[in-house]
């Protein structure tokens, strides 16, 4: 069996699922902290669940949700020919929704946490929201925005219940490393566990001192 | 012209004012704190709505309660100057005052404007490696680049020392002189209006009580209780000035106010001698 390959799918999932939580995390927050919609404060339950849910139970509903004999599940496979359970798109989804606080909440923090007083001189000097976010909201957040892609990307490297629960452990498709470490602990390997353990417990620590590190230099010269 | 009519209604607070904004001259709002001075500048800016009223600009319309209209601050020629400044952190002196500015041929303007206020050498500062009055300068050109027909001051000097202050106010006017900007501007100080202003409006919980020129405001046309005194400075300390003093005018009455209880315990008689204090407060230097 390739050693590495559980490795580099679980930063395959992560790279994805960062990069689909950044591109849609970062309007979602946004909207959170601009809107005016009353029942606001439900959204916001329901993205901050997978913080206090036991991974197993939004597993479990995931493959309710998109297992083979549900409507999303049944609707996938007619137009991509493959079930989406026990798929490594199946494993984005759940990391998504299983990532969704780690990301968002950073982020919505950030927005913020922006002196509204800037945001109304922004647009004093004629400039629209659009505008405003990108040249004031968005640099003044980077360091959510940063926190919040590398909490997702240690977070989603670290998954356990929702992808066993919703991929089960196929090589090569949803075998990442910390199903690898169960995997081998259970096989007694508990040599070649403690080497996935090793570089997973080495990369999140390396990961978050970079994010403390460059949080602390953005505060420095802000 | 700039002419208002808003109603606004904050908890027990009710703002209801209505007047007119001469074309090219200075408007100072004075008044105590929470006299809506303030509301009333964010109100034209379009940061805030009224629940009555309009706003127009000449021809244009900017807020019409009844017609439906509510332009976007973006959409109203405004600049707004804001207390604390609120320049952007992440941005230099230079990026700053050509925020608002859409036309990038206009960049050696921004030059000479950060050349007017004596920041040459500045450009490429950020905020914080500016002093108060530097950055309140940042704060009034990068206002002025965009060429808003009304420029609103929501007390601009307020944060900054006396000295500070005091020079503060002669570029402020020399800058809104020189650009021909209808200016409103808020303040609670009697010299900084004196100094700035063409006209004063005086606001109470939300009213207007009384407008006019400075003088015709704090002192009344008929001058009956101006005294005239000239003097020098002798010395400067901390948050006042010292000046020895000459009464070169006094009219022949000082009319006070006070209540029975303690007109009572002075045991005044006509024809007793009196020491007259005033308060410092209440007492304007000009330079001659």
């Amino acid at each position: 069996m390739n050693f590495a390959a559980p490795l580099l799918l679980s930063l395959k999932l992560s790279s994805v699922t960062t990069l689909l939580l950044l591109v849609l995390g970062v309007p979602f927050a946004y909207w959170l902290v601009f809107t005016k919609f009353r029942w606001k404060f439900l959204v916001e339950s329901v993205v901050a669940l997978p913080l206090v849910l036991p991974p197993t139970v939004l597993g479990f509903y995931l493959l309710i949700v998109i297992g083979a004999n549900s409507f999303v599940g049944q609707w996938y496979e007619s137009i991509f020919n493959k079930p989406l359970a026990f798929s490594f798109q199946g494993l984005v989804l759940g990391s998504f929704l299983y990532s969704l606080p780690f990301a968002v909440q950073p982020i919505q923090t950030a927005f913020s946490s922006v002196d509204k007083k800037l945001l109304e001189a922004s647009w004093s000097l004629g400039r629209s929201n659009i505008y405003t976010f990108f040249r004031v909201i968005l640099p003044l957040s980077r360091h959510g925005i940063i926190t919040g892609c590398v909490l997702s990307f240690a977070h989603t490297l670290g998954e356990f219940g929702v992808i066993l629960m919703i991929g089960g452990n196929i090589p090569g498709i949803t075998r990442v490393a910390s199903v690898a470490i169960y995997d081998e602990v259970q096989s007694l390997n508990y040599g070649t566990a403690n080497m996935y353990a090793a570089i997973l417990l080495s990369f999140s620590f390396i990961i978050l001192a970079l994010v403390y590190f460059t949080n602390r230099r953005f505060t420095r010269t802000m | 012209m700039l002419s208002i009519n808003l109603k606004k209604t904050w908890n027990s607070f009710v703002l209801d004012v209505s007047f007119d904004i001469p074309r090219g001259k200075i408007t100072a709002l004075f008044g105590p704190s929470g006299a809506g001075k303030s509301s009333i500048l964010r109100l034209i800016c379009g940061l805030e709505m009224a629940e009555d009223g309009f706003i127009s600009n000449g021809n244009e319309t900017w807020f019409d309660r009844a017609k439906g209209i509510n332009l976007h601050p973006q959409q109203r020629s405004v600049g707004f100057v804001f207390q604390d400044y609120a320049l952007f952190p992440h941005m230099t002196v230079e990026k700053n005052v050509a925020y608002g500015v859409k036309e990038k041929w206009r960049m050696k303007e921004i030059k000479d404007l950060i050349d007017i206020v004596g920041l040459s050498g500045y450009e490429r500062h950020y905020p914080a490696q500016l002093s108060g009055g530097q950055k309140q300068r940042v704060s009034l050109i990068r206002a002025i680049a965009r060429k808003p027909d009304i420029l609103l001051l929501d007390e601009p000097f307020s944060a900054l020392d006396w000295q500070t202050r005091i020079q503060l106010q002669d570029d402020v006017k020399n800058i809104i002189t020189q650009f021909n900007v209808t200016t409103m501007y808020v303040t609670h100080d009697v010299s900084e209006v004196y100094k700035l202003a063409n006209h004063v409006i005086v606001l109470e919980s939300g009213k207007e009580v009384k407008r006019g020129t400075p003088e015709e405001v704090f002192l009344g046309k008929r001058l009956s209780t101006r005294v005239q005194v000239t003097g020098k400075v002798v010395g400067i300390e901390h948050d006042s000035i010292m000046a020895s003093v000459t009464i070169l005018h006094a009219d022949q009455f000082f009319k006070t106010l006070i209540d029975t209880e303690e007109l009572k315990s002075l045991n005044l008689a006509i024809g007793d001698d009196v020491i007259v204090g005033v308060k410092s407060s209440d007492v304007i230097l000009f330079k001659i």
